[in-house]
């Protein structure tokens, strides 16, 4: 069309305003260019890419390349898409200017000083006004103390072993509500935020609202023990003493899936918050990882020499790290990667710790009469002697047992519960600064917290994408192992192989058979007739009559194509006789000397 | 001597300063606090996938008035929203869109059926019909028409008797010119009563079934003809410049607004085909989807889109360079498309089909009607990259992709895949019983054109 078109650019517009707009455009192509392209120069006009959607800015330089690539839509994707990756990476370190917070810290200046000398008066001392308000010793009747903070830590809930239920928002000092209920409550948590909480009482777990009505009674779950709330699935996960976990869907109601534990009665519980798998501590020292969609635990690990007693999982390093402590005295703890053997072990005084690990990934162990806190590089080095990490602070209390422990989130703040009540003490450079409002912002408003509401459970992620690795989903699919031909020779898919070949593949294949036809019959005709093709004569002299043919029969008979102990058995014995044949006729003939008799015989194994 | 400092949070820098501030938000964005990001952005994704499907209501209005099927339809050009359609029965109808009124309206314009309508300048119209003859209307209402008996009895400015019935009309750009297809391709000048020139190829015998002007070189016009030919002429050298003859022959052409050198064709093979003119000898995108012939194309104002009515009794909406899985429009009561039409805007389509109605539907179907607030066209876009994102997973791209076919059409589009499959299946099994190396597999694209003739 290029005679077309150049003609077409020869004659000049018709209209005035044409005309002008057509001027106006830089005549740089015949002007620089000798090889003038008639249909270029008309086309161009019309077809450059509008101002507003030209590049602004030229393309990073670490941007992939992709020359190499034919199909021009395809480069021109991925290079862009190259592009704005590049662009972002760069622009990710300008996100640091959000965290404005600093995280708080003890340090001390000479060998000599140790921070955990420094006690909680003088840690109070240091701390601002705010911050001295963590602080707390809540003396409460009613047993053992569980605690339970909401994920923007700004709510607190504690249950008693004999019923007394509280919740309260400790910052405003504002009771939620106060319950008396009267039977063994065994946990507590809250559910998508304060609004709502589950109790683990005597026979079901309960729901309450944030001013204490019953809302529901939730039957399935017999006998509870410990409760965990997965926020991002919705899912309340319980485990009680018949050894049964079960995920009962809080925004539908359903109960999503029961797993039989098969391992007795439960009474440690934790959530990796990275990837929603259930940690168990099972009374023969096991520990099981569950998620909802296998119905046996994904890893199973023999932690302790006793039941173990709590289980933490570390939320700094993106649950890679896990802290077990059992009944026999000792806390290990373990490389959620590599599961071969703990990455460090120490004996806590006092036997029976419970564990809880901070956000900044600061390790609680309370113990006996006193709670310990270590700090992160020591307690994850990988370390051979059995002796405790460098301790961080320590805090006597003198209520035994000490039945719970919590970190505060975006706080300095470790809750213990014990036989006594409650009591909170600062840790200095536990908590992380800076919150996101997106994901929990302590000081939220009702409205905020509304639509933050209803927006997770518009989020709501499926119970059966829980998965060890939380990365799988939006990844690419691993290549299937399971190809329909069944190896590099057959293209065949193995439902269409002949039945000898299908178990040849399986390895069940009886390979032995065909050579036992001749096993049996080829004694005599060993050596030099094989190549010249048999006479009818030779054929007829070599049938073999009578000899051994029950026997053979039987062999045949038993021809399945798949190794049988009796048929192997029977060809063994065949294999035997015929050695010992092969044998006398040797000794006969003279090529052999028969085997004397030697004093050590007597040791010889009879056959 | 102890360095300790304890974490608190000023609540000042949390709380708004005043009652009825907003709230300050933080942020941080260690991947740490974010946990799920991917699979909650996944399920926003499914989300965004079902929410567009359940506001996928394309329909907008019905504009009656025609007796018999609508044959052609014509948008203004420098207007948004007025249409004229011609109908069977000799009606002829400038439908004001965003009214849904009547502009101007003639149920006798042509004896027989208008066979194809344009607009010229300063609201003039053409129209012209198989009774032979071209006639010029004035739509604009002018003042010696105000007392008489409305528009519909208005009576033509002039009237350009031909020598055979017309099939197709269209204007010039800018010129007072126009072109007409018959069995010849002719160029007339609004002010002389006789055609100005003859333009066709002295050895063609064809009927030309539709000519269009080429939008940004005013003076090249193409037409196809029955004869299966697609041409192209210079109305400044009066002459056929080249031509090319397909498997099939064409039904509607249709110049690409934003890139002069493309023009698509609706072809009588269920097929649509845009060609670059620069090389005619293969088409540089086949469209393919609709289950009988496309009877009509229409580009969108924007060049990204166009639209497709066919025999099928569906209206197709096809993203440029995307050969399948177009959005698809149908109705109960809608019968075979015989006229599409993109307005102005490129937010709607003009259907016209044989039940004798003119049906306005969007051009997306999940399209929001009526002001937008700032945050909603944020919720949107965000909505929009999140599909484009998450578009290779499984589930949302199923949600997108799947759309509920009338039964006859779904057979339709079963038996012809099951005979496309048949068909290739053969070709491969007599390539496989051929001698190596004689019978290689063609191109689809290199099929399409038959001759190419300059």
């Amino acid at each position: 069309m290029d005679a077309l078109v150049a003609k077409a650019d020869a004659i000049k517009p018709l209209f005035k305003k044409r005309k002008t707009a057509h001027d106006a455009r830089p005549k740089a192509g015949p002007s620089k260019k000798p090889s003038h392209n008639p249909t270029t120069t008309s086309v161009s006009q019309h077809t450059a890419l509008p101002r507003s959607l030209r590049p602004s800015s030229p393309p990073p330089e670490d941007a992939k390349k992709y020359n190499h690539i034919h199909n021009k839509k395809l480069r021109t994707q991925l290079t862009r898409q190259s592009t704005q990756n590049a662009r972002a990476k760069k622009l990710v370190k300008d996100a640091e200017l959000l965290l404005t917070e600093d995280a708080g810290l003890m340090e001390v200046e000479g060998e000599l000083e140790k921070t955990w000398r420094v006690g909680q008066d003088e840690i109070m001392g240091a701390a601002g006004q705010q911050a001295a308000q963590g602080r707390q010793e809540w003396k409460l009747d009613g047993g053992p103390y569980r605690t339970r903070y909401t994920r923007n830590g700004r709510h607190l809930a504690v249950v008693g072993k004999k019923g007394h239920v509280a919740t309260f928002d400790w910052q405003a000092g504002t009771l939620h509500t106060e319950l008396q209920l009267g039977e063994t409550c065994r946990d507590i948590t809250f559910l998508q935020d304060h609004s709502h909480f589950a109790v683990a009482q005597k026979k079901y777990v309960f729901i309450y609202d944030r001013d204490g009505v019953e809302l529901h009674k939730l039957k399935s779950h017999i006998e509870p023990t410990r409760l965990e709330f997965l926020p991002y699935h919705w899912l309340l996960v319980s485990v009680g003493n018949a050894g049964y976990l079960k995920y009962q869907d809080t925004s539908t109601g359903q109960l999503v899936v029961e797993h039989r534990t098969k391992l007795g009665a439960c009474h440690t519980m934790c959530q990796n918050p990275h990837n929603a798998v259930i940690h168990l501590g099972h009374q023969n020292g096991t520990v099981t990882l569950w998620t909802p969609n296998l119905p046996h635990p994904a890893v199973r690990l023999l932690a302790h020499l006793g039941p173990v007693a709590s289980v933490s999982v570390d939320p700094s390093t993106g649950g890679r790290y896990m802290a077990t402590a059992g009944e026999d005295g000792t806390v290990k703890v373990w490389d959620c990667r590599n599961w071969k053997g703990a990455v460090r072990t120490w004996n806590s005084r006092g036997g029976n710790a419970i564990l809880d690990w901070s956000q900044k990934g600061a390790l609680g162990v309370a113990t006996g009469g006193s709670v310990n806190v270590y700090t992160k590089p020591s307690i994850q080095t990988p370390f051979a002697a059995v002796v405790p990490p460098p301790l961080y602070l320590t805090h006597p209390i003198p209520h035994r047992p000490l039945t719970s422990l919590r970190f505060c989130p975006f706080q300095d703040i470790l809750t213990i519960g014990h036989s006594a009540g409650v009591s909170g003490i600062l840790v200095p450079g536990s908590g992380e600064p800076n919150f996101d409002s997106s994901e929990a912002d302590p000081f939220e408003n009702k409205k905020a917290r509304r639509e933050r509401e209803v927006k997770n459970l518009l989020d709501k992620v499926q119970p059966d994408a829980i998965t060890l690795d939380p990365d799988f989903i939006g990844s690419l699919a691993p290549t299937p192992k399971l190809t329909t031909a069944v190896n590099s020779s057959h293209d065949i898919p193995y439902a269409r192989l002949p039945r000898h070949e299908r178990l040849r593949v399986s390895g069940r294949a009886d390979e032995t058979e065909d050579g036992d036809n001749d096993a049996v019959g080829n004694d005599e005709d060993d050596d030099g007739q094989k190549k010249r093709p048999l006479t009818k004569a030779d054929k007829e002299k070599k049938k073999m009559r009578g000899k051994n043919k029950s026997l053979k029969r039987y062999l045949r008979k038993q021809r399945k194509n798949v190794i049988d102990p009796r048929a192997v058995a029977v060809r063994a014995k065949l294999e035997k006789e015929r050695e010992q044949r092969r044998k006398a006729q040797a000794i006969a003939s003279g090529a052999e000397q028969p085997h004397k008799p030697s004093a050590l015989d007597r040791f010889k194994r009879p056959s | 001597m102890v360095k300790i400092s304890v974490l608190q949070h000023a609540p000042s820098a949390h709380l708004p300063q005043r009652p009825g501030d907003p709230t300050p938000t933080s942020r941080n964005l260690d991947p740490l606090m974010h946990p799920f990001a991917r699979a909650r952005e996944r399920t926003r994704a499914l989300n965004a996938a079902k929410m567009e499907r359940m506001f996928a209501k394309p329909f907008v209005a019905a504009l009656e008035g025609h007796v018999d099927a609508v044959e052609t339809m014509a948008r203004k050009p420098d207007t948004l929203d007025v249409v004229a359609s011609g109908s069977w029965d000799g009606g002829l109808i400038v439908h004001d869109v965003s009214r849904r009124t009547k502009a101007f309206y003639n149920d006798q314009a042509h004896k027989g059926k208008v066979s194809g309508v344009c607009f010229g300048q300063e609201g003039r119209l053409l129209s012209c019909g198989v009774d032979r003859n071209i006639k010029l209307w004035n739509t604009e209402r002018s003042l010696d028409d105000e007392n008489g008996a409305g528009p519909s009895q208005r009576k033509p400015v002039s009237i350009f008797p031909g020598k055979s019935a017309f099939n197709s009309i269209d204007h010039h750009r800018y010129d007072p010119l126009f072109a007409t297809g018959s069995n010849l391709v002719q160029v007339w000048d609004e002010t002389k009563s006789a055609a100005v020139s003859n333009l066709t190829l002295p050895t063609s015998t064809e009927t030309v079934t539709a000519i269009r002007f080429n939008l940004s070189e005013a003076s090249v016009l193409a037409s196809i003809g029955s004869d299966r030919s697609f041409t192209l002429y210079d109305i400044r050298t009066g002459k056929a410049e080249r031509r090319i003859i397909m498997q099939m022959r064409s039904n509607s052409l249709s110049w690409s607004p934003t890139f002069p050198t493309t023009v698509l064709l609706a072809s009588e093979d269920h097929n649509l085909y845009t060609f670059d003119i620069r090389s005619l000898n293969n088409p540089t995108q086949i469209y393919k989807a609709h289950v009988a012939a496309v009877m009509s194309c229409d580009w969108s104002p924007t060049g990204l889109e166009f639209v497709s009515g066919g025999w099928d009794r569906t209206v197709r909406v096809w993203k440029e360079g995307r050969g399948s899985a177009p959005e698809v429009y149908h109705t109960k009561r809608m019968q075979r498309v015989m006229s599409t039409v993109y307005t102005g805007d490129a937010r709607f389509v003009l259907s016209g089909s044989d039940d004798g109605n003119v049906r306005i539907w969007k051009a997306h179907a999940s399209d929001k009607l009526g002001i937008i607030t700032a945050r909603e066209r944020a919720a949107i876009e965000y909505r929009e990259s999140l599909k484009a994102r998450w578009k290779a997973d499984a589930e949302v791209s199923k949600i997108s992709r799947v759309r509920h076919l009338p039964k006859p059409v779904y057979k339709a589009a079963q038996l012809k895949r099951t005979m496309l499959e048949a068909q290739r299946v053969k070709e491969e099994r007599r390539r496989k019983h051929t001698r190596a190396g004689e019978n290689k597999p063609k191109a689809e694209r290199k099929k399409v054109v038959i001759a190419e003739q300059s």
